[in-house]
């Protein structure tokens, strides 16, 4: 028996209201007046007692009604025991990352989570759910163990990674909405790696008590793997040595210095393997060079022989797709000849031959089909010919990219093709004296993209713009502004396409941009963002995103999608198909999509390289976690404190039930009496 | 004209005169008998002649006729005299209900005046007390006497106690003719000594009439819980309790009434309970029975 709010209880100084006014107060009556007392004698003793008993009725149930009422507001409860339905909550978490596919951990963890299933007390509620990759919750809380113990079985070793602080998210979000004691179990090999870098993340809330269960060998067993492949996603030129080869990273966790063969697969035939020497517990580099793959798609596969206790992590596979260079059409207006010989310049270099320009006058393109090139480049065009634009809209909604760039006239001609917009004026920086240098620039934008942007604002500082036009964004996405805040490179998507706007020009007159180094890697990472190829192949992670189609599309108005999974399975229903805008990449191995726009792509799955680090938590980090969890006291398996084995029943209900019948009889017996007393006056 | 009479009517008329014109022409009209009843000469009897009569009276009509000789009486032509003592003590402040007992004493007393001095031509007079005479207004039949006996009911306000000692001994003292007194109290007091302070009014030949007031509440009491009851001239309090009120109380009452009437009677005076409930006429006809007995 305790009081949740005990400090109400000062209400308990109100009982002397009650007490003065029946016992301290002289009761008041209004005197009647007579003639004469003559004949009229005192009342006697028998009838004043039963008036008083009245009183004391009255007093005794105004008392009690005062009592109730602080009591509810103190909401008293008794401690019950737990083991009543209802009373606890069982949360077991199987860890089923890809770590848990070494050795016989993922056995031995689900086989101690039934054994503590089967523990469970008939009637308490428990809820299974999944650490690996995302933390999913597989079952409501519910005491019926035929469905949980289905629940926990059907859960299959996962490729993600796992990752501590996503479980503690979880559960403190799980905290606002299930008040109950929480017993949470964790089956798990307790990967240092998938503790995040702030203890906070995984502090538990006040009402759950951890458990840990560890499995797998302490220490860890040694363990090789290939740690990263470098390799190119699109090669169109196998003899070209700089793009045309294949680098690999093997480490070896908890590993002596040994020679290690690495092999590389490609459609599923090894062409070459090279010895390396790993130092212990270090990490070497291995090189394939040059690639000979054939025309298409390729699946391709670094792989360290020799066994370990980890074979799941010993290759990495990647995709590499073997085309002949790709057609780029540049639209130029028949004055500008500079802008083609900078861009086809810069893109011959940036991309090692993958891309061929095909430059022409606008004037000449009626009969073009853009279909046929990987992008288009619209260079100072004042007018298209109409069909020519008309087919490029179509070119555009169905998937293809066009890079515009408004140049010197642009102000003369305001509308801009497939834009939607006109130019609103121009800043001509070059009568001022002044030329506009470069101010924000969003280096997370694919055309821009550097992982580490020098100083020099990753070398956009020292380009100068002479001459500028002024568009409104509207929707589009301004990825680059001047110093002086006007936008200079856009992107709009246009059903499955993309329209990427440039307001200055690709010449030097415009702007000293092509005169830069940045101005071929600008060109190079633009042209591959264009053409598509990022997203055709290469390599991803377990439980990454792959856009299936535009955001911005209605559903419905192009082709179903289609994934075929690394275990030759559909992930897709067909309602998905034809609405899912994303997929998840579950598993490792290689997915086959076709994309709403039509192409084709081949993605090499891996699982986080981290999982391949075997090394558990040293114990007094785990000690300390889980008596973090348990409010101070350290939890071991099968260890359950006293405390837990109660909860608190609260009896407010029930008081405020009596409260409300004192309450009524209360006002029954005092309307008796001031009735009486009202008619006698 | 029953309606007229209802006390309860009555205390909403303001004006005395109003108020006993009202009860006393509607009182009159009711007795179906001339308003000149026993003024004029009147024969009232013969008596058989004894040494020592008057022979004046002797009816020589009737020696005549039979040689015997009768006395011819008449009823008597002077006019009586009618005396009200009025108690305004504070007991006569208590009410259950309009009109309180001092205001019904009031009625009576305005209705006999007016009822003797314009109907019967009497001499009437007044005398308020408690325990000290108050007002007294002597009888006298001038012009101008029944609105002086209206002011003197008027200024009559309940006060101190009831004391019958001291104002009966005044009026013996002012008495100089036989009449009529009549005693208008609520008689809070021992039957005993109400009759002994009353009872030597009779010694010069008064007729005295009591009219005893007393409110129906007073009568039957009803409580419907304990309650602290005050006594209005005294200001003591007692807690009485509803059980004894219904029962000991009534008995009491009752008994005090029926002794008072006893020893009244017994004592050759007459005792009326008036109620401030009833018509006012009970009174009026009891004082004119009288009036006709006595004269």
């Amino acid at each position: 028996m305790g009081f949740l709010a005990p400090w109400f209880l000062v209400g308990l100084a109100a009982l002397g209201v009650p007490v003065f006014v029946h016992l301290l107060k002289r009761h008041v009556t209004t005197p009647r007046p007579v003639s004469s007392l003559m004949f009229f004698e005192r009342g006697t003793q028998s009838s004043t007692r039963h008036r008083r008993l009245k009183y004391l009725l009255l007093f005794a149930l105004r008392s009690a009604l005062v009592l109730l009422a602080v009591l509810a507001f103190a909401n008293p409860f008794v401690r019950r025991a737990a083991n009543d339905a209802g009373g606890r909550l069982l949360l077991i978490v199987l860890d089923n990352s890809f770590s848990m596919r070494a050795g016989s951990r993922f056995a031995d963890a689900k086989k101690q989570a039934l054994a503590t299933l089967a523990a469970k007390p008939h009637g308490e509620k428990a809820q299974i759910m999944v650490l690996g990759g995302q933390f999913e919750i597989l079952s409501q809380p519910t005491a019926d163990d035929t469905k949980l113990r289905a629940a926990l079985e059907s859960i299959q070793p996962g490729d993600g990674h796992a990752d501590f602080g996503e479980m503690g998210r979880a559960m403190r979000t799980l905290a606002d909405t299930v008040r109950v004691p929480n017993d949470l179990h964790l089956f798990s090999d307790m990967q240092r790696t998938a503790m995040p870098a702030n203890f906070a993340d995984v502090v538990l809330p006040a009402n759950a008590t951890l458990t840990l269960h560890p499995v797998g060998q302490v220490p860890a067993p040694p363990n090789w793997t290939i740690e990263s492949v470098e390799a190119p996603s699109q090669l169109s030129d196998p003899k070209d040595l700089k793009r045309s080869r294949v680098r690999a990273v093997v480490a070896g966790f908890g590993t002596p210095a040994a020679t290690k063969s690495v092999s590389l697969v490609v459609n599923g035939k090894t062409i070459a393997t090279r010895k390396v020497n790993v130092p212990a517990g270090g990490r070497a580099t291995v090189e394939f060079a040059p690639l000979d793959l054939g025309y298409g798609f390729n699946r391709c596969a670094v792989r360290v022989e020799g066994s370990d206790a980890f074979p799941a992590d010993d290759a990495r596979v990647f995709t590499v797709r073997r085309s002949d260079p790709e057609r780029v059409l540049f639209v130029h207006a028949a004055s500008d000849t500079r802008s083609s010989t900078y861009f086809g310049a810069a893109l011959e270099a940036g991309t090692q031959n993958a891309f061929v320009m095909q430059s022409m006058p606008q004037e000449e393109t009626s009969d073009i089909d853009p279909s046929r090139f990987a992008f288009v480049v619209l260079s100072d065009t004042a007018a298209l010919p109409s069909i020519f634009e008309h087919t490029l809209a179509q070119y555009v909604a169905k998937g293809g990219s066009v890079l515009i760039a408004l140049g010197a006239g642009a102000a003369h001609h305001t509308p801009i093709p497939l834009w939607g917009a006109e130019v609103r004026d121009a800043h001509n920086y070059a009568r001022t004296g002044n030329a506009a240098s470069m101010g924000q620039v969003d280096f997370g934008y694919p055309a821009l993209e550097q992982a580490q942007p020098e100083r020099d604002n990753g070398g956009w500082a020292e380009v100068k713009v002479f001459y500028a036009a002024l568009v409104d964004p509207e929707h589009a996405r301004v990825v680059a502004r001047l110093a002086d805040g006007t936008p200079l490179l856009f992107d709009k998507q246009l059903g499955e396409g993309h329209v990427v706007l440039f307001a200055s020009g690709l010449e030097n007159l415009t702007n000293d941009l092509p005169l830069h180094p940045v101005f071929v890697a600008f060109v190079d990472h633009a042209a591959r963002y264009l053409s598509g190829d990022e997203r055709l192949s290469g390599s991803k992670l377990v439980d990454s995103f792959v856009q299936l189609r535009s955001t911005t599309e209605p559903v419905g108005t192009v082709a179903n999608v289609e994934v075929i999974d690394p275990r030759g399975q559909r992930p897709l229903s067909l309602s998905e198909a034809r609405m899912a805008q994303t997929i998840r990449l579950a598993h490792a191995g290689f997915y086959q999509i076709r994309l709403a726009n039509g192409r084709d792509t081949l993605i090499g799955v891996n699982p986080d390289s981290r999982e391949s680090n075997l090394e558990p938590l040293p114990k007094d980090l785990q000690q300390l976690w889980s008596g973090s969890a348990s409010g101070g006291g350290t939890q071991t398996a099968g260890t359950i404190s006293n405390e837990a084995n109660y909860r608190p029943l609260s009896l407010w209900w029930y008081v405020m039930l009596l409260a409300l019948v004192t309450a009524f009889a209360e006002i029954a017996v005092a309307g008796r009496y001031m009735g009486t007393q009202r008619e006698a006056l | 004209m029953q309606r007229f009479l209802d006390p309860a009517v009555l205390a909403g008329i303001s004006s005395l005169d109003l108020l006993a014109k009202t009860v006393v022409d509607g009182f009159v009209a009711g007795l179906h008998r001339s308003p000149d009843f026993g003024f004029s000469q009147e024969f009232a009897e013969y008596r058989a002649y004894t040494p020592g009569d008057d022979l004046r009276h002797v009816d020589w009509n009737l020696f005549a006729r039979t040689e015997r000789c009768y006395l011819k009486r008449y009823r008597g032509e002077t006019n009586s005299q009618l005396t009200v003592l009025l108690d305004a003590s504070n007991s006569m402040r208590y009410t259950s209900g309009p009109p309180i007992k001092m205001d019904y004493a009031r009625f009576i007393a305005a209705a006999l005046f007016y009822l003797a001095i314009r109907n019967q031509r009497d001499a009437a007079g007044l005398i308020v007390f408690d325990d000290e005479v108050r007002e007294y207004i002597r009888p006298s039949t001038r012009p101008g006497q029944l609105a002086r006996l209206f002011a003197g009911l008027e200024q009559a306000m309940p006060h101190a106690r009831t004391d019958f000692a001291k104002p009966l001994k005044h009026f013996q003292s002012s008495l100089h003719r036989r009449g009529i007194a009549i005693v208008i109290s609520d008689f809070y007091e021992d039957p005993e000594t109400i009759v002994q302070n009353i009872a030597p009014l009779r010694f010069h030949g008064n007729e005295v009439i009591l009219f005893h007031i007393l409110d129906p509440q007073e009568i039957r009491p009803v409580l419907k819980g304990s309650a602290i009851l005050v006594d209005l001239e005294t200001d003591q309090k007692i807690e009485v309790v509803p059980e004894y009120a219904k029962t000991r109380y009534r008995a009491k009452i009752d008994a005090h009434v029926e002794q008072l009437r006893t020893r009244t009677r017994a004592a050759g005076m007459d005792y009326q309970l008036l109620v401030t409930d009833q018509p006012l006429d009970l009174a009026l006809r009891e004082y004119l029975t009288l009036r006709q007995a006595g004269n």
